[in-house]
């Protein structure tokens, strides 16, 4: 570390060293003395990011649509990851450089653009194949700007230009975000209404790409998807009730999961991918259940008058359930160990339902209406709470009723369902950032019970 | 707890509004209206006389003579490291209370690997809650921590370099360190390890 002598009249020593390193460092932007703060951020701030355009190597028309999507795709996956402060394609350079030779820095790292980092590149159909070449720069290290250079090779479609994106993508969110996996190809499948019927959809983390899972003829509800994106566990009504039933992704057909007496509702997978623990009314009154993957050796964790629903495991340790328990009136959000111990109760009133964990263990997000009851102001909304010291954040206000939150994999996004109206039929799935901003629409109506994937 | 969600913290929101503030604003001070007692004859001022300025005509400055500007001599030393241009393995950013600096040990390191200072910079600094310091026995005060951090970037070997004198300080800078040791930094652009000197300075705003 570089420390220049100075000898000062009246000043401390260490800060006077401290200061004249800030100086060398940084010296067009704060000068030792006079500057001052304005708060605009309590903390450190965010990476200032650019995207060029990619350059197209060959000029045929395929090669031109590829590219519309493939932009699009990266700025928006980009946009939504939380940790950046996106340049906007308007303040960025007209330039779009292919090659790191072709690129001008200083003309991205300048204002109005001011980007500490560029993301830039090439792509085209070369002999049948797409081929793109990415490219992460620093911008404000002029000695050595590469950060990342990675080649894509792909069969020429729109659907792959979208993956090649979503790769590069999460590639850059690892590398920038401090070492936590994008989530730009992880999966939300949920439930769509239509025809009398409810299936499990499937659709990329984006919206994008939206298609049916299921063809049952039933009502079928809460899709959860195991660890390891092999099955899909869900619930769904036949002759003998609503039942727990699996559904493998690998094999594209149903697997065997044993059938039980009563309502069987809300399958959870343990994180170990091993273990299933749902809601079952076999004994008479709803509680927790846990069974393993083909519905064997169930064993009842819970044992109290009133409706036990909705479990979800801590997936960071595996070893405990939040839930939701009716045993004092209004459903109330619980935790408790995995073999029905340490029971602690989360939520002081009000009428809270379906709870997901997020992916650290830190913190429940669920959805809750704080003051239930005819003519009590507010609506169901969807919360944050803290699980160590019950703290707890509103993340939606006054847009209508919200429903089944659902983590990210990486933590920084929640999914959840909203109607504006109240009316069912008009549910649409959204997302938001965990802390409440950025929320937008991912489906139109009729979507419902979004369920994040483990990856 | 907000700042503790994996996401970069916010702006905060103001709190001195009168529709967003939870206190009712003070209601205002009202004094009664006095009116002024007529001035004494003594107190009236006797209006003096206006006279006109005297103009003078502007006189035009000779221009200076122009010299030429010696040539600076040019430097007789080699370059040191104290020119701009060069990058030091070190990366600073202020916090709302004090400045957290960074710099590793492997010199070369630092300026071809600079994103990754960064963001090592920048995680440990997100995760330093200067709340846990005690603002008093703190005040100025800079504690060093040293650590290393592996191939896949987690920090381990978490030690304190230099102590700053205030223990509550110290325990914050570690425990900064202990989250973010859960999911780490990413991984490491080149070689298996590197050791990082972290700094720590406290001040209240």
């Amino acid at each position: 570390m570089f420390r220049p002598v100075c000898k000062s009249t009246n000043f401390h020593p260490k800060l006077w060293l401290a200061a004249m390193a800030l100086l060398i460092l940084y010296g067009p932007q704060l000068h030792a003395q006079d500057w001052f703060k304005t708060e605009t951020s309590s903390g450190a701030d965010r990476i200032r990011i650019a995207v060029a355009n990619f350059k197209p190597i060959s000029a045929d028309a395929q090669t031109s649509s590829v590219k519309g999507t493939f932009d699009a795709t990266l700025y928006s996956d980009l946009a939504s990851a939380g940790i950046f402060d996106i340049v906007s394609k308007s303040l960025a350079p007209q330039s779009s450089p292919g090659t790191p030779a072709e690129i001008n820095l200083q003309q991205w790292s300048a204002d109005p653009a001011s980007a500490a980092m560029v993301a830039f590149g090439n792509l085209g159909v070369e002999g049948g194949r797409l081929v793109a070449n990415g490219f992460l720069f620093d911008a404000k290290n002029t000695q050595y700007p590469q950060v990342l250079a990675k080649q894509y090779n792909e069969d020429p479609s729109e659907e792959s230009a979208r993956q090649i994106a979503h790769r590069f993508a999460d590639e850059i969110i690892f590398r920038l975000g401090g070492g936590v996996p994008g989530i730009s190809e992880t999966k939300i499948y949920y439930v769509k209404m239509g025809g009398g019927n409810k299936e499990i959809w499937e659709m990329d983390y984006d919206g994008a790409n939206q298609h049916a899972i299921t063809h049952l003829g039933t009502v079928t509800l809460s899709p959860r998807v195991a660890p390891d994106n092999s099955r899909l566990a869900f619930s769904s009504l036949g002759r003998e009730g609503f039942q727990i039933r699996v559904y493998s992704l690998l094999l594209g057909r149903m697997v065997n999961f044993a059938a039980a007496g009563g309502t069987n509702l809300s399958p959870a997978w343990a994180p170990n991918g091993k273990e299933l623990a749902y809601s079952s009314s076999r004994s008479g009154d709803p509680e927790i259940w846990i069974a393993d993957i083909n519905g064997g050796l169930a064993r009842r964790i819970t044992s109290f008058r009133g409706p036990d629903v909705s479990p979800v495991y801590n997936p960071r340790t595996g070893s405990q359930i939040a839930w939701i328990s009716g045993r004092t009136g209004l459903p109330q959000l619980y935790i408790m160990d995995t073999d029905g111990s340490g029971v602690t109760r989360m939520t002081d009133g009000g009428y809270a339902t379906s709870p997901s964990w997020s992916p650290n263990g830190q913190f429940l997000t669920f959805a809750w209406n704080r003051k239930y009851g005819p003519g009590a102001p507010g609506g169901q909304d969807i919360y944050v709470m803290e699980v160590a010291t019950k703290k707890w954040i509103q993340l939606t206000h006054d847009g209508g009723r919200c429903d089944f939150p659902s983590w990210s994999p990486d933590g920084r996004h929640i999914t959840y369902a909203n109607t504006a109206d109240g009316r069912p039929e008009h549910m649409k799935i959204w997302t938001m950032l965990s802390d409440g901003t950025q929320k937008r629409a991912l489906t139109g109506p009729g979507a419902d019970m979004p369920n994040w994937s483990w990856k | 707890m907000v700042s503790s969600l994996p996401l970069p913290p916010r702006q905060r929101t103001l709190d001195e509004g009168v529709l967003t503030s939870e206190k009712p604003s003070p209601a205002p001070v009202t004094a009664k209206e006095k009116t002024e007692p007529p001035p004494t004859p003594k107190e009236l001022a006797i209006p003096t006389k206006v006279s006109k300025p005297v103009k003078t005509a502007e006189k035009p400055t000779p221009e200076p003579p122009k010299h030429v500007q010696p040539a600076p001599p040019q430097p007789t030393k080699a370059v040191t490291g104290e020119t701009a241009g060069i990058r030091i393995a070190q990366a600073t950013m202020q916090l709302k209370n004090g400045t957290a600096s960074v710099s590793v040990e492997d010199r070369t390191f630092g300026s071809r690997f600079a994103y990754y200072v960064n963001i090592v910079n920048r995680k440990v600094a997100q995760n330093w809650y200067t709340q846990e310091a005690d603002p008093r026995a703190s005040e100025g005060k800079r504690v060093t921590i040293i650590f290393d951090i592996n191939r896949d970037g987690i920090p381990s070997n978490v030690r304190i370099g230099t102590r700053s004198g205030s223990p509550s300080l110290d325990t914050s800078a570690i425990r900064a360190l202990q989250r973010v040791q859960d999911e780490g930094f990413g991984p490491l652009p080149q070689g298996d390890h590197i050791t990082v000197e972290y700094s720590f300075d406290y001040r209240q705003q």
